[in-house]
């Protein structure tokens, strides 16, 4: 495969080859946008350059993951677990940074995290224990103050529903309350343009007003 | 641009690709399994209502690509199609999976497998109604394998021919041909036989037979019986498969 990457890149420069099959690991990029975005960077001025790659090293260097719920941190622990205003009773798992973070935005949630790294995947050969799911119930039974609630808000897929599931039994032992985020019409969803999947979930969680 | 092509399917496996699409390969009731690529299936509840996910039962609409082993999905919706609920239990997702992962590797791709999206309509149609058990799993197992042309042989001795008695002596499981050995053919079986007890033997022949939405009600065969099944799979298909773990972990009840 890397042989036939360079055969293909190798009307370039030896070193934008090397270039564009580095640019070649990231998701989403196959060869021709690695070229682009080597072109693109040869003529931007020197110092943007420089400015890059050492954004680059610097996050590397710099960012890493909390001790206590794995979101991103720079340092031992993340600016959530070191913020004395959150609550410390009720913890949100999410199965990565990119949800803690979309919570985050909404500011509608004032507790802890705990950052899963992916989801059961069965059909993928990820088991719990390719998860961070250990240190979630180490976490639940060396916490000082003792956790009320756990609210499991993976994904609304198959992967993300046997993630809670098997949280939920997981959970059921140490005595924690676990709950799951509702699945339902969104806000300003038009009830006519709903799919019947969307449709199902919002019958089945009802709730009294 | 090739024609739209259509049909009932169902959704084996999905993975996301770039911001917004979904590679997704289906089991399809006209077409065999097909692998395609849904653009922006991740932001369109409108072509695909959110439909391409693991167990989705969908009306697949499809463009053959000239150059390329993958289709272009055009829409995926319900179309009143039966829809199987298992995502509220964790037994009946491993299940699933597993059944999924078994069909996607016994099936050639785009070779004729109408028997096999029959059979995994059923499977998941049981499944919904009495959950994950062994004799299900069994009874599964059996069928998708005499559908993709590898059935299991528990009525007459693979060597010889001759009648079996599956009440008698422990039988010997000759992974290789697909069925047992006689007492007098034993040794000519080798040593990498399993040795079954009669009961497993009669157990995995009536799941055999019998029609997938009773099998339920019918016994499992023991661990030989399984361990038995779980090699002539891994053999068929040329691999362990990936839900095996996580499905047994489930099935054992093991929490960390």
């Amino acid at each position: 495969m890397a042989e036939n990457q360079i055969k293909r890149a190798s009307g370039l420069p030896a070193a934008m080859t090397g270039l564009v099959q580095e640019l070649m690991h990231l998701p989403g990029v196959g060869e021709k946008t690695a070229a682009r975005l080597a072109f693109h960077l040869l003529n931007r001025p020197r110092e943007e350059v420089i400015a890059l790659a050492e954004a680059l090293l610097e996050m590397k260097e710099r960012v890493g993951l909390c001790g206590q719920c794995f979101a991103l941190a720079e340092g031992a622990v993340c600016r959530v677990c070191d913020d004395p205003a959150r609550e410390r009773d009720i913890i949100c798992v999410v199965e990565g940074p990119a949800d803690l973070m979309a919570l985050e935005r909404a500011r509608a949630f004032n507790g802890l995290y705990h950052v899963l790294h992916g989801a059961l995947a069965p059909l993928d050969g990820v088991g719990p224990d390719d998860l961070r799911i250990a240190e979630l119930l180490n976490r639940l039974r060396s916490q000082s103050s003792p956790v009320r609630e756990v609210i499991i808000a993976t994904n609304a897929t198959v992967e993300g529903e046997a993630t809670a599931l098997y949280l939920a039994r997981a959970l059921k032992p140490l005595g924690v309350k676990a709950t799951r985020l509702a699945r339902g019409l969104p806000a300003g969803g038009d009830l006519e343009y709903s799919d019947s999947a969307t449709l199902t979930s919002a019958l089945g969680g009802r709730r009294e007003i | 641009m090739a024609a739209e092509e259509h049909s009932p399917a169902i959704v084996l496996r999905t993975r996301d690709y770039l911001e917004s699409d979904r590679i997704v390969t289906l089991i399809t009731r006209d077409f065999g399994r097909l692998s395609g690529i849904a653009r922006g299936a991740k932001v369109s509840r409108r072509r695909f209502e959110r439909r391409l996910e693991p167990f989705s039962h969908v009306m697949l609409r499809f463009r053959r690509r000239p150059h390329g082993e993958l289709m272009f999905i055009v829409r995926a919706e319900a179309e009143g199609l039966e829809s199987f609920l298992l995502e509220h239990d964790l037994a009946r997702i491993a299940m699933g999976s597993y059944a999924l992962e078994l069909c996607e590797a016994l099936t050639p791709e785009a070779d004729d497998a109408s028997d096999v999206y029959t059979l995994l309509v059923e499977a998941l149609r049981t499944l919904e109604r009495a959950g994950a058990g062994a004799a299900l799993r069994q009874a599964f197992e059996m069928h998708l394998l005499a559908a993709c042309g590898l059935a299991l042989d528990f009525a007459r001795c693979r060597l010889c021919g001759a009648p079996a008695a599956l009440t008698a002596h422990p039988l010997a499981f000759v992974t290789e041909r697909g069925g047992i050995a006689c007492a007098r053919c034993r040794p000519a079986a080798g040593d990498a036989a399993v040795l079954l007890p009669g009961s497993d033997a009669a157990a995995l022949a009536a799941l055999s037979c019998a029609q997938l939405a009773q099998a339920p009600s019918l016994a499992a065969a023991g661990r030989a019986g399984a361990h038995a099944l779980s090699r002539f799979i891994a053999a068929s298909a040329g691999r362990r498969l990936r839900s095996v773990e996580f499905l047994e972990r489930v099935a054992g009840q093991t929490a960390p």
